[in-house]
C-alpha cells in the first residue's frame, strides 16, 4: 500500500516486538516525554498492520486524543511522500476508535461491557488496546490482573501508560522504577523514555517477552513523531 | 442623543435547547420591568414567552429566530439577542455573536455542556466574545452546578471560576452565597422581586471561605492591586475584585460562573448585576470594518459618535407594516430623516421610522447613537449589508457563510399558494443567507436548500403559517458532488463545416485533482495556437462543464484544467466554437480521470444515558458512520460519529425509539468524503433511470 518507509521506522518495528497477540506492555517516562506520542505511534503500527485499536484515554476529551493522531500522522505524511494522504487518513479512522472515561469511571466491567458491546454488534473488533492515563500510584494489582485475564480471554494486546517521578527513587530489581516496580512481573515488555541532550528521546527496553534485557538498546527518537532518528 | 457608551450592554444569551434560556430571558424582562406578567414557555395561559414571538416557537417550546429586545437595569441599557439553540440554525446564532458586545452562556445543571454549547462556544472564541456562564435549572433533581464547572474548564477550555455558592440545590435551592461580597441572598416574594441580604449560613462558612480563596487566586492574576493587597493581607475592597473579575472576563481568560433558576426565579438580578460589572461596552471591545474604496484595507470603528454613520443590518423580519431591519450602529448617530447608503448596493435611502424592538412590541424613537441596537421600517436591504453615513464606503467583515448541504424540492398546491410561496421565498433567502431557493430547469421544481432537515422543515411550516402558502414537499436530497481523482489528458477538436458559416476549434491539455478549491484554470498555450481572445472562451467553456457532472449530475469540483495545444481557423472559429471545444474536451478528460462522486459527512453527537451507548453506537454504524469515539461520565455516555448526511434522515425518530427518548442528537456539517462504491454505483443507475423518464 505504500506505507513502508512509516512501518520501517516506527520505533517497535525495529525492535522486532510488539507483534505478538495476549501481551501487555508498558511506556513510562516522567511527565511530558512522550508517552502518548509513543502509545500512539504503537496503535497507528497496528493499524497499518491491518489491526484494529481501541484508545482509552482516561481523563481526557475525544478532540485530544483525535488531535494526537492527527498531528502524528500530519508529520509523518510531510516527511514522506505517500500517494493518496487521505486513504492513510481515512484507513487510521476506520481502525481506530476512541474512549474517553472519567478518571472514576474506568473500570475493567465497565470496560468489559463496552468491547462487548462492540463485539456483539460486530461494530469494531478490536486487536489492540491502548490505555493511556491511567493512574498506577492509586491501581492495585488486583485490578491489574483483572484486565490481564480480560485481553487473554478477549485475544488481545494491551498497552499502557504510566508517569513516574523525578522524587521517586523506589525502583524493582530489574529497573522498573515506581509506581510499577511492584507490577512489573505482570508486562511482558517494559519500555523506559529517558530525554537526551540533543533534544531526542532515549528508548530503553528493560523487559522483553519476560526477560530482562540487559542495558536495553539506547534508540534515539525524534521526539515530535516519536519515529527513530538514526538507526 | 449622546448617551454614555460605558452604561451600554449588547448582549447575547445563547445555549443548548432546554437550558431554560427563553424561561430566564422572560424573568430578566420582568425584572428590568419591560413586561409586568410572566409567562412560561409551555405555559398553561397560553400566551407564551414574550421572546417567543412566531407561533411556530411557542408551538414548539423553541426559540428560533434571534428577536432582539431592549431593557434598562440600574443604571445601564441592555440590548439582549435571544439566540436559537438548535444547531441548524446556527448562521442565526453566529450572525447574532457578530453583533453582541458580550455573552451570557446557560448551561443545565443536570444536563451540564452538552454538545451545542461547545458548538456556541467555539464560535463565540472565533468572535472573541467575553462571556458569563449562568448555570440554570439548580432547582431540578440531579442539579450539580460544580460539576458543571468543571465540565466547562475540561470541555470548553475556559478558566471558569465560581463566583457564587448555592444554598441547598434541587427541590431546596433557598438562595446563594456570594463569593465578593460574602453574603446570602435569598429572594423573597411570589416571582422573587425581593432580595433579602444575610449573614452566611454558618455551615456554610468554611466552604465560602475557602471558594472565595479560589476566586481569588484566579482573578488575583488580572490585577496587580489585588496582588498586592493579597500579600500583604490587607482588607481586599468589593470594588477591587470586581474591577479584576472584569478585567479576566475582557480579555477572555476567566469566565465567572454563577448558579440560580430562572424558573424559581432565584439568582436574575444578580445575573443582570454582573452583565453590567464584568460584560464589555461597546468601547471595551474592538471592531473592525473594510474599507471597500481601499481595496478592503481593515480599519477599526471607533464608537465615536461625532464621526459618520456606520451600521450593520444583521437580522430582517417580515412585519405587519413591511419589513423591518435590526441595525447595530458602531460609529456615528442615525436620526430620523437621515440619509443612509448601503455600502454592497450603493444606494440611498432615507430613515423613515426608527423603532426600538422589544420582542413583539416595539417603542418609537428619534434617534440612536453608536453601540445601540435598533430597528429601521422600509429599507430595503439584505441581511448582512453595512449602513454609511456621508463621506465613508466601509463594509462590516463579510461573515463565515457555510453553504447548503441538503435540498428538497416543494410544489405549492394551487395557484394562491404559488404566489404566497414566491413571496415568502423571497423574504427568506433576504434574511437567511444559509437557505437558498432555486428553479430545477429539468424538472421545473422549486428547490429549497439549507443546512439540515429541520432547517427546512421550519421554514415548510413558517410558509403556512406566515404566508398561506399550502406546499407538497419532496423527499430531501442530499448535495452530492463530483470530483476527479487522476490526471487525464484531452484533446478534442469541435468542427461544423458543411454549409454557411463554420465553427472550428481545437483544444488539447489535461485535468488534474485539485486539492483545494474548486477550480483553477490554467493557459500554458504558447505561439497563439488559440488566439488571446478565445482563452477566456476555453475557461467559460470548462465553466459550463462544471454545473452538472456526467455521474450523476451533480456538480464537479476540486478540478485544475490545463490548457496546452490547440489549432484554429481564420474564418470559422469563434467564441462559441472554442466553448464548444471546451465542453467536449472537458467531456473526453473527465470520463478517464476516474470521476467520482462525494457526499457532505456530518459531525454527529449522540447524547444519552451510557446504558443505551451499545444500541446508539449499532444504529449510527448501521448507518454507514465512523465512530470517532464515546466519552463517558458518570451515568452519562456522548458518543461521537462522523456520518454520511444521507443516512441520517429520520434518525431522530429512530433514537427516539431505541433510547426511550432519553437521547438526543446534534449535527453539523464536517466534510465532503468520496462515496462508497456500492453506493455509488446506486446512485448513477437511479441518475441514469431519471434521465430516461424524463
Amino acid at each position: 500500500m505504500g506505507y513502508e518507509p512509516l512501518v520501517q521506522q516506527n520505533p517497535l518495528r525495529v525492535l522486532n516486538m510488539g507483534r505478538e497477540n495476549n501481551q501487555m506492555g508498558l511506556v513510562m517516562a516522567r511527565a511530558g516525554l512522550g508517552k502518548t506520542a509513543l502509545l500512539v505511534q504503537i496503535a497507528l503500527d497496528a493499524i497499518l498492520r491491518g489491526k484494529r485499536v481501541i484508545h482509552v484515554s482516561i481523563g481526557e476529551s475525544i478532540e485530544k486524543t483525535k488531535t494526537w493522531y492527527d498531528d502524528i500522522l500530519q508529520c509523518i505524511l510531510q516527511e514522506h511522500t505517500i500517494n493518496r494522504p487521505h486513504e492513510l487518513i481515512d484507513m487510521v479512522a476506520r481502525h481506530r476508535m476512541i474512549m474517553t472515561f472519567k478518571v472514576a469511571a474506568f473500570t475493567r466491567s465497565r470496560l468489559e461491557e463496552r468491547l462487548n458491546d462492540l463485539i456483539l454488534q460486530d461494530i469494531f473488533r478490536p486487536n489492540c488496546l491502548i490505555v493511556d492515563g491511567l493512574d498506577f500510584e492509586t491501581t492495585d494489582r488486583e485490578a491489574l490482573e483483572d484486565i490481564k485475564n480480560l485481553m487473554e480471554t478477549m485475544n488481545m494486546q494491551a498497552w499502557f501508560s504510566a508517569i513516574c517521578h523525578r522524587g521517586d527513587t523506589r525502583i524493582s530489581p530489574t529497573g522498573v522504577p515506581a509506581p510499577c516496580h511492584e507490577l512489573d512481573d505482570l508486562f511482558d515488555m517494559i519500555i523506559l523514555l529517558k530525554p537526551e541532550r540533543d533534544a531526542t528521546i532515549q528508548l530503553d527496553i528493560i523487559r522483553n517477552y519476560g526477560a530482562q534485557v540487559e542495558g536495553g538498546k539506547g534508540l534515539l527518537l525524534d521526539p515530535t513523531t516519536m519515529m527513530v532518528k538514526e538507526m | 442623543m449622546k448617551k454614555d457608551l460605558k452604561k451600554v450592554r449588547n448582549i447575547g444569551i445563547s445555549a443548548h435547547i432546554d437550558s431554560g434560556k427563553t424561561t430566564l430571558t422572560e424573568r430578566i424582562l420582568y425584572y428590568t420591568q419591560r413586561i409586568h406578567a410572566i409567562h412560561e414557555v409551555r405555559g398553561k395561559d397560553g400566551v407564551g414567552a414574550t421572546m417567543d414571538s412566531m407561533e411556530l416557537e411557542k408551538e414548539r417550546g423553541i426559540t428560533i429566530q434571534s428577536a432582539a429586545t431592549y431593557c434598562s437595569w440600574k443604571d445601564c441599557d441592555v440590548n439582549i439577542i435571544d439566540t436559537p439553540g438548535h444547531v441548524d440554525f446556527t448562521i442565526e446564532v453566529e450572525r447574532a455573536l457578530r453583533v453582541l458586545d458580550g455573552a451570557v452562556l446557560i448551561l443545565c445543571s443536570v444536563g451540564g455542556v452538552q454538545s451545542q454549547s461547545i458548538t456556541v462556544n467555539r464560535q463565540m472564541t472565533r468572535y472573541k466574545v467575553p462571556r458569563i456562564a449562568f448555570i440554570n435549572k439548580c432547582d431540578r433533581t440531579g442539579a450539580n452546578p460544580f460539576r458543571v464547572m468543571q465540565q466547562l474548564r475540561d470541555k470548553l477550555d475556559l478558566n471558569a471560576v465560581m463566583i457564587q455558592l448555592p444554598i441547598g440545590l434541587e427541590n431546596d435551592l433557598q438562595g446563594m452565597v456570594d463569593l465578593v461580597t460574602m453574603k446570602a441572598i435569598y429572594f423573597d416574594g411570589d416571582q422573587g422581586d425581593d432580595i433579602r441580604y444575610e449573614a452566611i449560613p454558618f455551615d456554610m462558612l468554611e466552604e465560602a471561605e475557602s471558594r472565595r480563596e479560589e476566586l481569588l487566586d484566579a482573578v488575583s492574576m488580572f490585577s496587580d492591586e489585588l496582588m498586592e493587597a493579597m500579600l500583604e493581607e490587607a482588607d481586599i475592597p468589593e470594588s477591587m475584585v470586581h474591577e479584576a473579575i472584569r478585567r479576566g472576563t475582557l480579555s477572555l481568560e476567566l469566565t465567572p460562573v454563577m448558579i440560580g433558576s430562572a424558573y424559581k426565579n432565584k439568582g436574575v438580578q444578580l445575573l443582570l448585576d454582573a452583565v453590567n460589572a464584568y460584560l464589555p461596552c461597546p468601547t471595551d471591545v474592538e471592531n473592525t470594518a473594510l474599507d471597500l474604496d481601499k481595496d478592503e484595507a481593515e480599519i477599526v470603528v471607533s464608537n465615536n459618535p461625532d464621526d459618520p454613520l456606520v451600521a450593520l443590518a444583521f437580522k430582517l423580519e417580515d412585519g405587519r407594516y413591511g419589513q423591518l431591519t435590526y441595525i447595530r450602529t458602531y460609529q456615528g448617530l442615525i436620526q430620523k430623516g437621515d440619509t443612509i447608503v448601503n455600502s454592497r448596493t450603493g444606494k440611498k435611502a432615507k430613515v423613515g421610522r426608527l423603532v426600538r424592538m422589544h420582542a413583539n412590541e416595539m417603542e418609537e424613537i428619534d434617534g440612536a447613537g453608536s453601540g445601540d441596537i435598533v430597528a429601521l421600517f422600509g429599507i430595503d436591504c439584505a441581511s448582512g449589508d453595512t449602513f454609511c453615513g456621508g463621506g465613508v464606503n466601509w463594509s462590516m467583515s463579510s461573515m463565515h457563510v457555510p453553504a447548503p448541504v441538503i435540498s428538497l424540492a416543494i410544489k405549492p398546491v394551487d395557484n394562491k399558494a404559488q404566489i404566497n410561496m414566491s413571496k415568502a421565498l423571497n423574504r427568506f433567502t433576504k434574511e437567511d443567507p444559509t437557505f437558498k431557493t432555486f428553479v430545477d430547469h429539468e424538472t421545473s421544481e422549486t428547490i429549497i436548500s439549507g443546512m439540515g432537515e429541520l432547517h427546512l422543515e421550519v421554514y415548510v411550516e413558517r410558509m403556512k403559517r406566515e404566508y398561506n402558502a399550502e406546499v407538497e414537499v419532496g423527499a430531501p436530497q442530499v448535495a452530492y458532488r463530483e470530483t476527479i481523482t487522476q490526471r487525464a489528458v484531452f484533446d478534442y477538436t469541435h468542427k461544423k463545416q458543411t454549409g454557411g458559416s463554420g465553427q472550428y476549434g481545437r483544444i488539447g491539455g489535461f485535468l488534474e485533482p485539485l486539492e483545494e478549491g474548486e477550480y483553477e484554470f490554467v493557459d500554458n498555450i504558447v505561439g497563439g495556437v488559440i488566439p488571446r481572445e478565445f482563452i477566456s472562451s476555453c475557461d467559460k467553456g470548462f465553466q459550463k462543464s462544471l454545473v452538472k457532472g456526467i455521474l450523476t449530475g451533480a456538480p464537479i469540483t476540486g478540478v485544475k484544467v490545463t490548457i496546452n495545444d490547440g489549432s484554429f481557423h481564420a474564418v470559422d472559429s469563434s467564441d462559441i466554437a472554442f466553448q464548444l471545444a471546451a465542453i467536449g474536451g472537458f467531456k473526453q478528460g473527465y470520463s478517464k480521470a476516474m470521476p467520482v462522486i462525494m457526499e457532505p459527512i456530518m459531525k454527529v453527537a449522540v447524547e444519552g444515558p451510557s446504558e443505551f451507548q451499545g444500541a446508539v453506537m449499532g444504529s449510527l454504524n448501521q448507518r454507514r458512520g465512523v465512530i470517532i469515539g464515546t466519552f463517558e461520565e458518570g451515568a452519562y455516555t456522548v458518543v461521537e460519529a462522523e456520518m454520511p448526511l444521507a443516512e441520517m434522515f429520520g434518525y431522530s425518530t429512530t433514537l427516539r425509539s431505541l433510547t426511550q427518548g432519553k437521547a438526543e442528537f446534534t449535527m453539523e456539517f464536517a466534510t465532503y468524503k468520496q462515496v462508497p462504491k456500492g453506493v455509488a454505483e446506486e446512485l448513477v443507475k437511479a441518475f441514469e433511470a431519471k434521465k430516461k423518464d424524463a
